[in-house]
């Protein structure tokens, strides 16, 4: 199960912890019962030991060689040799024991079976041994450990049937809780990642009004999306109250206009002024879109239809839409791409042209007679460059992120065309798509650099 | 052609219905959504020019309710509103065509009778003519008095899409979101310049001009 957990999810803090508390509760288990078991074994050697030295005693004691002699070998008869192993080896004649052959010892010793030759009947796992000397021969009494051996295998019974299970079941029981927090904490993290994207109806799925913290920050977060929503439909709706209240008034003023230049007997001087007066209404026009287009965008909305556009074939064709324009004008554009198939950008067509428009408008604009404006298109591992520069007079470094503001216009292009919102529309178009702007110096010239993230 | 016109705007409506009346159309005007969706209905339109805020039911579920009904009439959205949002909205909802207060009524008119022969521009033939000129779609060859006229992608794509529609006006917007598929509204006149470039190759050395201006309206070729 530990191996299961991958990076991402020990990253989730209440798998993590849920993990800790298991490795806690399985080390803490095997530690009191470790303790435990070495007191207890510790205990029963000491009381065997005690035995062993009582046995010896017992034949020790026996003062007569030939009353020994004859103990022995009735001990030897009657005393199973899983329970005790007695063997003497005289200082002449055969050795009286109850085993074919116990290897020789000092003192006192563990002996296994394994170096025991047993005689005809079985023996024990392990024995405590102790040697003496006795009548000039050399007396050996073994005790079996079947006792500590046993109560070592009660102990890992006792592990294995009591622990195991309650570890395994803990751990399950655990990890599920603990996944299901993490479910709940990566939806609320999910929902606020997309509210933050701008997909205001995104909602933490399955909320319950429960007194647990994680249902309580869910229902909070759900709260908050739909007062966000709530609010930014009623700023479209003053938006698009605003829109129709002023449009419909300018809606007049050309209607009027159009009857009056229809007219065929105005004068030249008439005429004019009428002219004049279409383009000015045509400017309110537009500025008030840019602006009401701009609110929209940062809305955020537009991205709920966002699909694959190639910025690619779509920078190629608008400069060529423009060239003979550039070129009336006495300006070059060109247009380079490190590559030739399509370059696919998550986003909408139309706001990207507007971007694209926009800004080689401005270097039209702002870019003497003779002036180059190149577009070009670069690829690495995950992003795609998309870079307009030109070799006009550039924006001092102070300015550059002013201009990204709306209505702001450097004081000498106040005098040409435009309403100073073309790049602060670039700048919430490429927000919309997650796309960095940067301005910077091409000594002499500005280059305005966009870098889009490639959608996997 | 019998028009439908739901327009609440006491100044737009009248404008609109009147210069349609003058061109000879027959034109009802309704200023309210529940009353426009009605006659909608139950009258036989050639073409219904729909506000998309009016009181009542408003624009969108206006259309909505209609095309719900397989009524397949075409129509044409007004809109105060031309943010990207709302132009696909509209689209969404059934409309077929989608214009941007202000406008000029030429754009109106042009849009109106390109809505109502739609249906005739799917059979069009592989080659265009006018007058002396050819366009061959398959070939993507021009000729005109049967020398070859050299044209770049987008000048070709522009001469075929006015050929196919020889002797109607086509705006500068209308041409904008056809051959550009550009749906705002650019400082530069990008329709104008290529125009020209197009006339350079078409028009100059000949003595019958086929591309013609329409003052204050657009473009067209002129029809023999």
């Amino acid at each position: 199960m530990i191996s299961r957990l991958t990076a991402p999810q020990m990253r989730s803090t209440p798998l993590r912890l849920t993990g800790l508390l298991i490795v806690i509760f399985t080390v803490s288990s095997l530690v009191t019962f470790g303790v435990a078991y070495l007191f207890l074994r510790n205990t029963l050697d000491t009381v065997l030991e005690e035995q062993l030295h009582q046995s010896m005693v017992s034949y020790t004691s026996i003062a007569d060689s030939n009353d020994l002699r004859e103990r022995l070998l009735a001990d030897t008869k009657s005393i199973d040799p899983s329970v005790m192993i007695i063997t003497f080896e005289p200082a002449s004649g055969p050795t009286i024991s109850n085993v074919t052959a116990f290897p020789p010892i000092a003192g006192l010793a563990i002996v296994q079976d394994a170096d025991i030759i047993p005689g005809q009947r079985e023996l024990s796992d392990s024995y405590l041994a102790i040697s003496s000397q006795v009548a000039g021969g050399r007396l050996v009494v073994a005790h079996s450990r079947g006792q500590i051996i046993e109560m070592g295998e009660v102990f890992a019974t006792v592990f294995l049937i009591g622990l195991l299970p309650t570890l395994l079941i803990a751990s399950t029981v655990g990890l599920l809780a603990a996944r299901r927090a993490r479910d709940r904490v990566e939806a609320i993290r999910t929902t606020l990642l997309d509210l933050t994207h701008g997909t205001l109806t995104s909602r933490v799925p399955n909320v319950a009004d429960v007194p647990d913290d994680l249902e309580q920050i869910g229902l909070a977060v759900n709260r908050m999306a739909t007062a966000q929503a709530k609010s930014v439909a009623s700023l479209k709706q003053v938006s698009d109250d605003i829109a129709h209240d002023l449009k419909t008034p300018i809606q007049r003023v050309a209607i009027q206009l159009g009857r009056l230049q229809d007219r065929n007997d105005l004068d030249a001087e008439q005429a004019e002024i009428v002219q004049n007066a279409v383009v000015e209404t045509e400017g309110i026009v537009r500025t008030f879109q840019s602006l009401l287009q701009i609110a929209q965008i940062e809305s955020g909305r537009v991205k709920e239809r966002f699909v694959p556009v190639d910025i690619r074939q779509l920078s190629e064709n608008l400069v060529e839409a423009f060239t003979p324009t550039a070129e009336e004008s006495d300006h070059t554009i060109t247009f380079a791409s490190d590559r030739n198939d399509a370059m696919f950008v998550q986003g909408d067509r139309q706001l990207l042209s507007q971007v694209l428009v926009n800004l080689i408008e401005n270097g039209l604009r702002h870019v003497p007679s003779g002036g180059t404006i190149a577009v070009r298109l670069s690829q690495s591992t995950n992003h795609f460059e998309l870079v307009v520069s030109d070799d006009g007079p550039g924006v001092p470094s102070a300015e550059r992120k002013k201009v990204l503001r709306r209505l702001y216009r450097l004081e000498r292009s106040r005098t040409s065309e435009g309403n100073g919102l073309g790049l602060s529309l670039v700048a919430a178009i490429c927000e919309l798509h997650d796309a960095t702007l940067t301005l910077e110096d091409a000594m002499p010239g500005l280059i305005v650099r966009i870098v889009f993230p490639i959608n996997a | 052609m019998k028009i439908l016109v739901i327009e609440d705007d006491k100044t737009a409506g009248p404008y609109i219905a009147g210069g349609l009346r003058e061109e000879g159309h027959s034109v009802d005007l309704l200023t309210q959504g529940q009353e426009g969706l009605v006659q909608a209905m139950a009258g036989t339109y050639d073409i219904l020019i729909v506000d998309r805020m009016l009181p009542g039911i408003d624009g969108v579920s206006l259309v909505k309710t209609l095309r719900g009904a397989k009524n397949r009439v075409p129509i044409l959205f007004l809109t105060a509103l031309g943010g990207v949002d709302d132009r696909i909205e509209g689209l969404d909802a059934g409309a077929d065509d989608y214009l941007v207060k202000p406008f000029v009524f030429g754009e109106l008119r042009a849009r109106i009778a390109a809505l109502c022969r739609r249906p005739q521009l799917a059979e069009a033939p592989t080659s265009l003519r006018a007058h002396d000129l050819e366009l061959d779609r398959l070939s993507r060859k021009v000729t005109r008095s049967g020398k070859p006229i050299d044209l770049l992608p987008r000048e070709f794509a522009l001469l075929e899409h006015l050929l196919r529609r020889k002797g109607r006006v086509q705006t500068r917007t209308m041409l904008l979101e056809a051959v550009w598929d550009i749906h705002f509204d650019p400082l530069t006149n990008i329709v104008e310049t290529h125009i020209s470039r197009l006339r350079g190759k078409v028009d100059k050395d000949y003595d019958v001009q086929l591309i013609e201006t329409v003052r204050g309206a657009g473009y067209r070729i002129v029809e023999e």
